[in-house]
Parts: structure tokens; sequence; C-alpha cells
């Protein structure tokens, strides 16, 4: 007898009338059934009473017997690989690094400043890892554009932990939560400096011109009448939150003024000084931070402050500036004013003298303005642009939790087709606007932590 | 009326009185002077009765026969007409106690002849209420008597025989005198009892003088339900093999009935397969065979059937597909869609982190490894068994290699062995999709993952057997790999899908490894598990011998780590529930080195007495437990198992357990401490008791962090397959709790994973058939995790996390599925609700309380039975769980 039937299981499949060879190879009997099943013969496993038949062996040692019935497992389908950039971690990266890089990500100047960056930064001045650090964020901001797809930024984090071992820490054994301002500060500082360096940028010093904001301060010590004019230039507004602030501009107006203790020549000895600073340059994108943690000696943490505190979706920060500045910008806000004006018909003057005017209205505004934003930067292109004063929101990345150690970030950025989009780990959720304005604390619930303001520029 | 009310209470205190002087002679003086009170207040009737009765007393000691005679049988008429009412003391007794001694005195005096034993009845009737303690003159008279009809005395004086004979029984054993008399004494009590619904009294009458056999011939078709279910219920409390004799007796019984399906349970109680074949032999109708497979089948035990318990090919084929739970999937599953909760569920959707305020929603400083590999364990316990989920399989369309491929590969190293075996859970019992499933692993070139697959299909064909034997043809080649995971991957899996299989093969594959030099302590610990699973209560010496010797090997520094301690876990598992059997091993283990000695021995006796109630083995392990230890000796945390593992038995020595452990936690020390609650969550498994909810509840806060772990899992395993609302709410509010603690942030992760098991629609639980059979296998996996449990951090938390797959031994659905001749899903009204226990309950009393009208298929918690709501349907098992086969009642008419 030189020739078996039996039937073949398959998955629920069962094959009635299999005919074995036994003459031939067991391999010839995969071949038949590969023409049943589909599944390629090396792929197939055929279960004789718990033995796996072998390519080899031979049919009357198996032990077939006529109208048996056999299993096959095996599978048609691709096989699975491990995917080729490691397994990946979301929270292996902390937080805060990925919602910083989301609220830079909406800042186009810097990409396009990070697309020119050179791959190979060799011969500047940079040490090796800043290099690193910059090439990473340009590569995610890349991926991040070409991807719909949660991007894993591992090299980006691990980069980052080189640059600035402190975002390292272990605590036992997981990362340990980190500040955000901290990580923001320190990625904005690097990016300065590797971009200021490389030679093929356009401009001397792209982050400074993007972010940063020149204070002249009058330091004034009040026992001696002493006074002096101090430049300083930093790439963040900060919002002191204290028990009268409820509003942002509250919050920086403190900001601007602040007593210092130094030696003073004229008494000398140690007086109390008054800072009284005000902006004299105002940078493209205007970067607020909401100081809400401080140390708490007692507990040994830095502790929350969740005070509610309004911010607008839109920014004017006129009266934060130097008579200088004030007059450089009367010029372009008149034009802006006109052109709104142009738009809007009559509610001109409103708005442009303060900036808590209703959220309805802002919102009308605020979408006219979204919409016409990037055509108009385009077209502007040729000629020159002027800082109005007056900011839109862009960007927010908030803070949830109670403590500085724990909780969640999370950026809430712009489209630039005007919708918000809340980037919450590795799933981007949309928002709507009016959801942006309750990010202002007040509760458990997301607050801001750091608003990224985009200036509203005039042509002349 | 005062007539009436006057006899009532002299007789209530009189009643009382009787004994009094029964055992003291000195205070008759003043009872007698009461009585001469009395007398006055007698009423005349009782009056004239008095006199009359003192009038057959002289006439008695008359020296005419006749006159005797006629007075005897006048005072035998008097009391036999007064005996038809026990709630006082009948009158003719009461009058008659005086001259008691007289009628005694007199009847020794008397020559042989019918008229001394018509004396000695009467003698035997007035002992019943006069004779001294211990005297048994009821009895002695009646034997002196001539053999009339014992019932004509009335019950209580049947029953007050009866309770002599046991005392004289005892007796005369220790004096070896005979006792044949009494046997045949014995034999018209019985029937007397057996005939008025008395059929306790008749069971313990018999065991008593130890000849249960006689019970047989005595049960009829109208009692013998009874019978059997006080035998069945009172082996529970039976010391040594007269439980067995007990329960053989009510095997006996019904297989004389016809009773089958209750004669399987016994048999399988017994682990009596002898009886098992003789059913199926006895029986002929293929229906019934059908139900018998299905019970053995939940059972889980493996039983080929041969031609003689089966003739016909095909239908024997049938048969042995239900015992191989080739259908459970599929069955499961209809129950599934019924309930309407095929829908699959994410992590998120058990952890519900919106209902937690602020911090914990975010979980943002949790290790993320551990927190996805919490994830995959929660997933796969979920969704155990429905064959789709959220994070293993996905839609064929949306290519191979994404989101499944994804999630794998967000556990870290060996966390992707227990993510690729995650996938076999969830396609529990389903074997031929599980293993086209499973397939794709096998190609991966990552060994965690091929150890997974390999794990994933020991899960998937756990407690189903196939004929092609795929698991043993697909692990049998990578036992013997050099990587010790995908080994461990292979062994454990084998283990999982032949536990209680006793398979000859599996055996010789996996001796070897324990006498590997090469092998490491993990790979050995998992064979001797294996070994033991696959062995489970099979007393082999070749396997125990190995072990042994394995253990022996062990250096000292390998003995003091806690996977060495799985060894005598493998070893006792061979034993499991055997008793005795295993006295030979445990003196062996007496030879080990002292570090492991002393918790071999605990591990030993924990399991052979695993589900036997015995009381002095708990106390044994209650007196382990009482020492307070130093030298950071480790057997005290299976001494605690112990105690549950053999008080789980019954519902009595499991409360008064429950009871004992409080007080261990408030005296015992850490190690202690740490093992009472998983001993709490094996009494309570899938039963969450509040009390013992409560307590857990408490120990989950505990400054102990092994202590709070261990009553986390516990939470778990007594809330398994619930659903329940308020261990799921204590287990969200420890997750809001622990939030930074990731090793305790995990066990409540893993304990929300099991609380809803199965969507609900699973239970731990190794009892089974109304909590009386003890599923071997199951009991065996669940004690294997309790064991690993009890060195958590080593574990379960360590690189063995896997191990928590071993539950999967005790998963079933459940369910009360009624299918119809042709084994089809046959939808019919049924009443749930608590059961009722109506052992020696006279009449026909409700069986369930407090019940609701379902219509099946449906789950049944802990404690509930159910019975059909009509009469359309017969049911072939008497007892209405998991698959149950329904027949056309053929007098069934329809009203309208």
């Amino acid at each position: 007898m030189s020739t078996l039937t039996v039937s073949v299981k398959w998955q629920k499949k069962v094959f009635p009338a299999v005919e074995i060879d036994t003459t031939q190879s067991p391999y010839v009997f995969k071949c038949q059934l590969y023409d049943l099943t589909g599944v390629p013969p090396e792929r197939q496993k055929i279960m004789v009473k718990g033995g796996l038949l072998k390519d080899d062996a031979d049919w009357p040692k198996v032990g077939v017997k006529e109208g048996q019935r056999l299993m096959m497992m095996g599978t048609a389908d691709e096989i699975i690989k491990a995917p080729e950039k490691g397994p990946l971690f979301a929270e292996d990266m902390p937080e805060e690094a990925q919602v910083v890089n989301m609220c830079l990500h909406s800042v186009p100047e810097l990409k396009s400043a990070l697309t020119n960056y050179p791959p190979s930064g060799a011969g500047n001045n940079v040490d090796q890892s800043s290099h690193q650090l910059t090439v990473a964020t340009r590569d995610l901001f890349i991926e991040l554009d070409k991807n719909a797809k949660p991007v894993a930024p591992m090299q980006f984090w691990m980069v980052l932990r080189k640059k600035y071992p402190q975002f390292g820490q272990l605590n036992n054994g997981a990362f340990m939560q980190q500040d955000a301002e901290e990580c923001w500060t320190q990625l904005l500082y690097t990016l300065s400096q590797s971009l200021k360096s490389s030679s093929s940028s356009e401009e001397p010093d792209t982050v400074k011109a993007l972010f940063g904001i020149e204070f002249v301060s009058r330091v004034h010590c009040t026992e001696s009448g002493e006074e002096s004019t101090e430049r300083e230039s930093v790439y963040s507004l900060k919002c002191h939150i204290s028990q009268e602030v409820n509003h942002l501009h509250e919050g920086l107006k403190r900001g601007l003024k602040s007593e210092l203790e130094k030696a003073s020549p004229a008494l000398g000895r140690s007086a109390i000084y008054v800072k009284d600073s005000r902006i004299n340059d105002l940078p493209r994108y205007l970067t607020v931070q909401f100081v809400r943690f401080f140390w708490k000696r007692e507990s040994n943490q830095k502790a929350k402050i969740l005070r509610k505190v309004d911010y607008p979706l839109e920014l004017d920060v006129l009266d934060l500036c130097s008579d200088d500045l004030r007059k450089r910008l009367e010029t372009p806000r008149q034009i802006l004013r006109d052109e709104e004006g142009r738009k809007l018909g009559l509610k001109v003057d409103q708005k442009s003298s303060g900036s808590d005017t209703d959220v309805k209205m802002t919102d009308n505004e605020e979408s006219a303005n979204g919409n016409g934003g990037t055509s108009k930067d385009s077209s502007l292109e040729g000629k020159e642009v002027h800082l109005t004063g007056i900011y839109d929101l862009v960007a927010v990345l908030t803070h949830k939790g109670r403590s500085a150690d724990s909780g969640h970030y999370v950026a809430w950025a712009k489209q630039e087709n005007g919708k918000w989009i809340q980037f919450d780990d590795d799933n981007p959720i949309p928002q709507r606007e009016e959801d942006i304005t309750r990010l202002s604390g007040g509760g458990d619930w997301h607050m801001a932590y750091i608003c990224m303001y985009k200036a509203r520029l005039v042509a002349m | 009326m005062a007539p009436a009310q006057d006899p009532n209470s002299t007789g209530g205190s009189s009643a009382g009185a009787t004994k009094d002087e029964a055992s003291l002679k000195v205070p008759s003086k003043d009872l007698k002077k009461k009585d001469d009170k009395k007398d006055e207040d007698l009423s005349e009737e009782d009056l004239a009765l008095k006199l009359q009765l003192e009038l057959y007393v002289e006439r008695v000691q008359d020296s005419d026969p006749g006159l005797q005679k006629v007075a005897l049988e006048s005072m035998r008429q008097e009391i036999r007409n007064a005996t038809s009412s026990m709630t006082s003391v009948p009158k003719p007794l009461k009058f008659l106690r005086p001259h008691y001694g007289t009628l005694k005195a007199y009847y020794e005096s008397m020559v042989d002849s019918d008229l001394k034993k018509l004396l000695a009845d009467i003698l035997s009737v007035l002992a019943l209420t006069m004779s001294a303690e211990g005297e048994r003159e009821s009895l002695k008279y009646r034997l002196l008597g001539s053999d009339g009809d014992i019932g004509s005395w009335g019950h209580e004086y049947v029953r007050n025989l009866a309770g002599e004979i046991a005392q004289e029984y005892a007796k005369r054993q220790s004096e070896d005198a005979p006792f044949d008399e009494l046997m045949e004494l014995v034999q018209q009590i019985v029937a007397f009892h057996m005939q008025h619904n008395a059929e306790p009294e008749a069971v313990d009458l018999l065991m008593e003088v130890e000849d249960l056999d006689l019970l047989v011939e005595h049960t009829d078709k109208t009692n013998f339900k009874r019978t059997c279910l006080y035998l069945n219920s009172s082996a529970k409390y039976l010391p040594g093999p007269d439980d067995t004799l007990v329960l053989d007796i009510a095997y006996m019984i019904y297989m004389k009935f016809e009773e089958f399906p209750r004669a399987l349970q016994i048999a399988l109680y017994l682990d009596n397969m002898q009886y098992v074949k003789q059913i199926f032999m006895t029986c002929h109708d293929l229906l019934q065979k059908k139900q018998f497979c299905y019970i053995l089948a939940r059972h889980g035990i493996t039983f080929e059937l041969d031609e003689e318990m089966c003739a016909d090919d095909e239908e024997r084929e049938g048969l042995q597909e239900i015992i191989n739970n080739s259908k459970l999937s599929e069955g499961y599953l209809t129950l599934a869609r019924d309930i309407e909760v095929m829908e699959p569920k994410s992590p998120e959707d058990i952890y519900k982190a919106h209902l937690l305020d602020g911090r914990a929603s975010a979980g943002a400083s949790m290790d993320s490894a551990r927190q996805n590999l919490a994830a995959t364990f929660v997933n796969a316990f979920v969704n155990a068994g429905f064959g789709q989920d959220k994070l293993m399989t996905v839609p064929s369309e949306a290519s191979s290699g994404s989101s499944s491929t994804n999630w794998l590969y967000k556990n870290k190293e060996h966390g992707k062995t227990s993510a690729a075996a995650s996938l076999g859970m969830i396609l529990l019992w389903d074997v031929d999709s599980g293993l086209a499933q499973i397939d794709k692993y096998f190609h991966s070139t990552d060994t965690p993952v091929i150890a997974g697959a390999l794990l994933g299909v020991g899960i998937v064909n756990c407690g189903v057997k196939n004929d092609c034997d795929p698991a043993l043809a697909l692990l049998a080649e990578y036992v013997d790999r050099e990587d010790p995971a995908t080994r461990i991957g292979a062994i454990m899996g084998l283990g999982l899908a032949y536990a209680g299989a006793q398979s000859e093969q599996i055996r010789s594959k996996l001796i070897p490894i324990l006498n590997d030099a090469k092998a490491s302590l993990d790979v050995i610990a998992f064979t001797a598990i294996s070994l033991g699973l696959v062995y489970v209560g099979s007393c082999n010496e070749d396997i125990a011998q190995a072990i042994i010797f394995a253990l022996m090997d062990r250096s000292e520094s390998e003995l003091g780590e806690p996977l060495t301690r799985l060894l005598p876990l493998g070893l006792g598992l061979l034993y499991l529930g055997k008793q005795e059997s295993v006295e030979a091993t445990a003196e062996v283990s007496k030879t080990f080195n002292e570090k492991i000695r002393k918790h071999c021995d605990m591990t030993l006796l924990s399991c052979a007495y695993a589900g036997t109630g015995n009381v002095l083995k708990v106390q044994h392990f209650l007196g382990q437990c009482a020492q307070h230890l130093e030298k950071g000796e480790t057997f005290q945390g299976p001494a605690v198992l112990g105690i549950a593992m053999v008080a789980m038995a019954e519902e009595l020595g499991l409360e008064m357990a429950i009871r004992s452990l409080e007080h261990l936690l408030q005296y015992g020390e850490q190690n202690i401490r740490k093992a009472v609650p998983l001993a709490l969550g094996l009494l309570c498994i899938s039963n969450p008791k509040v009390n013992v909810m409560d307590t857990l509840s408490r120990l989950s806060h505990d400054s102990d962090t092994e202590v709070a772990m261990a009553a986390i899992v516990s939470l778990g395993l007594i809330g398994a397959g619930t659903n329940n609302a308020r261990i799921a709410g204590m287990l969200r509010n420890l997750s809001s709790y622990y939030y930074k603690e990731p090793s305790l942030l995990f066990c409540v992760r893993i304990a929300q994973g099991l609380v809803h098991l199965g969507k609900g629609l699973l239970t731990l639980s190794p009892y089974h058939s109304e909590r009386f059979l003890l599923s071997p296998t199951a009991l065996a996996g669940l004690v294997t995790l309790l064991h690993a449990c009890l060195d958590m951090k080593a574990v379960i938390l360590g690189k063995y996390h896997y191990i928590l797959y071993f539950l999967v031994l005790a998963m079933q659905p459940r369910m009360l599925m009624t299918v119809d001749e042709n084994l089809k899903a046959l939808p019919v009204p049924v009443r749930v609700g608590q059961a009722v226990d109506v052992v020696g309950q006279a009449g026909r009393p409700k069986t369930i309380t407090g019940f609701q009208t379902h219509t099946t298929p449906v789950l049944l918690s802990a404690g509930d039975r159910a019975e059909l709501a009509t009469e359309k349907y017969i049911p072939l098992s008497p007892i209405l769980e998991g698959f149950v086969i329904l027949k056309e009642n053929p007098e069934y008419r329809d009203d309208q």
C-alpha cells in the first residue's frame, strides 16, 4: 500500500481527504498542503500524535493510519519582526521634554532655521553634545512633520540626557519627573548657542531674534537716591503669582518690579534697591512662564501654586514697554489698527486698548486672524515687517498634578489652520479654542505653565 | 380548659425531675413529698389512671399467671396508648415511676416464661425515663424481652434504644464480647428509622456499630436521596478511612437506584476511576453518558473511554470530545454573547482612572515597562477566552505587525514572554485559532518572544485535550534548548497543557532535567512544578525520587533562594489530597538540609491534606505558627497556607480558619502576617465575603509592604471573576494611594485584572458541583501561585511574573448552560438563588432561597444554586452547573 488518505485540520478548516504517498518524503505531503492552505512548507508544523512531522521522516515510522486526522499549524502571514528602532516606552522619556518640543514645534521659523542647520556641525565652537542635541531636535521636528503616527523621540531624549544629565535623574528606578521650564530654558539655550555659531544660518542669532526679550531696567535706591540703568536679555517673561494676581497682565507687571539688596557705594552698606524693568525689545515669539512652583522648605519639595490666573488669547504688552520701544511701536500699531478696522468696522479701539476684552469677541478676531496669519506672513516677505506689541497665543504647556516632581505635562498647540490640538503623550486630541482659556488653573485640571505668544506683525 | 393546662405544667416539671431522680437517689424524698402534694392536684381522670396502674403493678406480682398476664397486657396497653405524644412524659410512665424498682425486683424473681418477657418489654420502656445514666437498662430488658415490633413503643423509645446500643457496642468492642444480638436489634431499628423518615438516625446508628452495609438493603426509592445526602455531608466530618467507607455506601446506593450522575460525583470525590468506569459500563443511555462526560470535563481530569464503556466508535468519539472539553470555548462564547460582553475591554476600561480625581490618573511616575506589563496581564485576564482584545489581537486587515507587534514590543525583555503568552490566555480553550495566532511568534528571533509563544501554547491547551497532542508536539523540542527562558516557557507550557494527564511522554521528557547539572535553578524549579502538575495527586514514586534528589543536589546557597522552594511544592503536588500516602516521602524529607527541611515538611503536609478539612492538621499548622522564629526560617509561610488549604473543605471549618487567621495577624510575626492575606484569599477564592474583604482592605494599607502586596493580590483573588463593585472601588482607590510605588501599583493592577477576570464570567474556585468536588488541577494552580506570592519581590515582581498564568488552571466559566439532546444551546427558564442546606431536614424543603428567574445561559455566583423553572424538561444532572443536558419530559402537558 503506497497511499493513505488522511484528513488535515488547519485552523478551523478540515480538509477531509488528503492522500499521502508513503513512498515519497513528507516534504511532498507538505507541498500538497501548500496548495490547499497557501502555507509554505517550511512554515508548516504538522502534528501527529504528540510529535512533529519532519521533512525527511519515514512514513512507516511515523505510523500514520488510514483516515487519521492530522493537525497543521502555520500561517501564511508575514512573520512579525521586532521594530528596527528598538522597543520604545512612551514614558521612558519624561514628558516635559516632549511637551517643550511640541510647543517649540509650532514655531515655523525655528523649524526652518533648524532645517538649515548643517548635519555635520564640525568646525564651529559648539561642544559635541550641544550639536547632537540640535541635530536631534531637528530630526525630531522633521519626523513630527512627516508622521501622522506617534513619534518616539528616543534619540532626542538620549541626547538631551547626555547634555543635561539632571534630566536622567532616577528615582526608584523610574525617571524622575523634571521641570518643564528648566527643560525649555536649557533647550533654547543650546539651540541659541549652536544656531548662532552655525555659519550657514543667515541671521546672526536666530533664537534670540525669535525668543529674546530685552529689558532695560532702572535700578533705584530710595535711601541714597542712586540710580543706574541695566540692560539684559532673557528668553521668557515671568508671571509671578501672588494673592492679588488674577490675570496674566498683573503678574507680568509685578515681575518687572523687584527689590534687591546690594551694596550701595554711596551709603557704604547694603541697601534696598528697587529694580524697575521695561521691555526694550520684543521678540517674534514671546514666552511667558507662570511661576507656579516654589521650593517649600517645610516639606522639602517643590510645591505648586494652584491659583487661577487668567490669560488672554491675545496679549498686548505695550504698557510693559519702555518709552523708547513704545515710540517704535506706535506706527505699526496704527497700521494694524487701521487694517483691522477695515476688517471689523468700529471695534478697533476697544480691541487695541485692552487685552482682557470678553472672550467671545477675541474669539471672532482670533479666528479671522488665525486664518489670515500665514498668508500675511508669506505675502509680506519682501517688505520689512514690524512688531506691534500685540501677541496671539499659539501654544500652551500645561501641568496637571499637585507637585513639581509628579503629575503630567501636556502641550496644547495651535495649528496653522487655527485649530488647537492637545498633545497628551502619544495621542493628539483636537480641542476647541474656548477650552484653551480654561487652562488657567484653580483646580486639579491642567493649568498653564508656559504660554507662547506669537507676535502680530505688520508690513511697512 | 383547666384540666388540660394542669398536666402540662406538672408534666413539664416532672420531666426535669425524672432525670434528677434517676441520677441522684438522695433528693428523691423531697420529690416524693412533691408528688404527694401533686396527688391532691390531680384531676379525677388522672387519679383513676394512677390507681389503675398501681393496681396493675400489684397484680403483676400476683401469683396467678393469668392475672399477671392480664395486668401486664393492660399495662402495656396503657403505655402504648400514651406514647403516641412525646411533648411531655406520658402519664402512665410517670405514674409507674415509683414502682420501677418493685417491678425490677419482681422480674428478677420470676421464672423464665412469656410473662417474664412481657414484663421485660415493659421494663425496657420504663427504663426510657427511669434507668440511671450509663446503665443501659432499656437495652438490657429489650434484649431479654420478646422481639416484638420495635416501633410499637414509639419513636422516642427507638431513639433511646439506638443510643444505648451505640454505647453498648463500644463497650463490647473493647471487651471483645460478641454483639450478634445487638446487630439483630440494629436491623430492626434501622428498618424502623428508614421507614419513618429518620434516615439520619439510621445512618448514625449504623456508623456507630460500623455496619453501614446494612443500609443498602433498607433504602428504597423514597428515602435513598435523603440518606445519601446525609451520608455525603457527614463524610466531611469523619476521620480517616471512615469517610471513604461512608461514600462507598453512598455510591452503592446511588448505583442501586441508577442515580448515575450522583454516583459519578462520589466516584470523582473518591478519585476512584474504577467506579467511574463501572458507571459508564452500567449505564446504557448515551445521553446520560454525555452528561457524565460533561461532569468529568468540568472536574478537569484526563479520562480515556474504551470499548467496554462505549462500544460504538462514533459515539465514543463524541463522548471523548466532550471529556476533552473541545466545546468549552464555544459554550463560553455563547454565554458571553448572551450576556452581551463580547466587546473587548482595554486595561483602561478596568482601571477607570477618570473616576479618581487628580494625581493618580496620570500615573506618570511609574516605570513604564512595569505599567505595560501590568496592562498585559490585566488585558489577558479580562479578555481571557474571548478571542479578541484591544492589545494583542487585531483585525487581520490592519496589516500584520501593526498594533499587536507594537504592544508585544512595548514590554521589556522578559516582559515580552508574558506578553506573547497573554495571547494564549485571550484565546484560551480555542486550540485551533489559538495555535494559528501564536504561530507567528515562533518565527521571532527574540528569545523572550519564543518563550512566550511556548507558554502561550500551553495556556491555550490548558484543560483542553486534543487527539493530535499539539502542545506536546510543539513544545517537546524546546525543552532541551540552551536558553533557560525558552526552556522554562516550554516546561511550564507542558505543565499547564497536561496538568493531571499523568502522561508518560512528559515524564520521560522532564525527569532528566532534574538531574541535569547544567540546568539553572529556575529551570529545575519550573520542571518540578510542571511534573507536580502533570502527576498531581498521583503519588508517583519515580518523580518523587527525582525531585528529592534534585533537592539534595542543591548547594547551601541555592537552598536559600526563593525559587528552590518550588521544588518541595512540586513534590507536594504529587500527593495533593492523598493524606497518609505522603508519609514515606515526608519521612525522607526529614533528612534534608535544615534550611529547607521544615519548609518541605510543611509544604508536603499542607498539600497532602488539602481539601480534607482535617481538624488535627489545622491544629498542627497553627501550632507551627505559634513559634517565634529567629533564624529567618521560612516554613511558617507554607504552614499558614496549609491552614487554608486544609480548612477550605467545608463551610464550618472555613469560618473557623478565618477566625484563627485573624489571631495570627495579631500575634504573628512578619513572615506569618504576609502569608495570612494569601490564606484568606484561598479560603474565599472568587467568593468575596464582606468580613474578609474588610480585613484585606485594612491590610492593604499595612506599613509592611509585603503584607500590603499580599493583601492587594488577595483582594483580587477573593473577587476574581465577580466584577464586585466594592472591591473594584477599593482597588481603584489603592491605585491612587500607591501611585508612586511601582511594585504596589503593579499588584493593584493585577488584582484589578483578576476582579474582572473574563469580564466577570469566570471563577477561580476549585470547588464545583455545589461545592462538593474539588478539582485537583485547579487547586494545584492556585497553590503554586500562592507559594510564589510568599516571596513576591523575588518572583512575581522579579522576572518570573508569568507564574501568574498558573491561575489558568483554576479558570472555569461560572455558568449554567442548558443544552438539548443534540448538545445545542437550549434556553429555558431557571430559578437562581442562594443555596439552602437541606441535609437532614424533613419533608421536601426548598433548596434555594431569594431566587430570581432567568433564562439560560446564566451566571452562578458562589453559593448559588439553580433549579429548572419549567416542567417541560428533565435535567440529566441533578446539579445544575456547567453544561447540563435537558431532555423533554414525556408527561408534560402544555396548559394552553
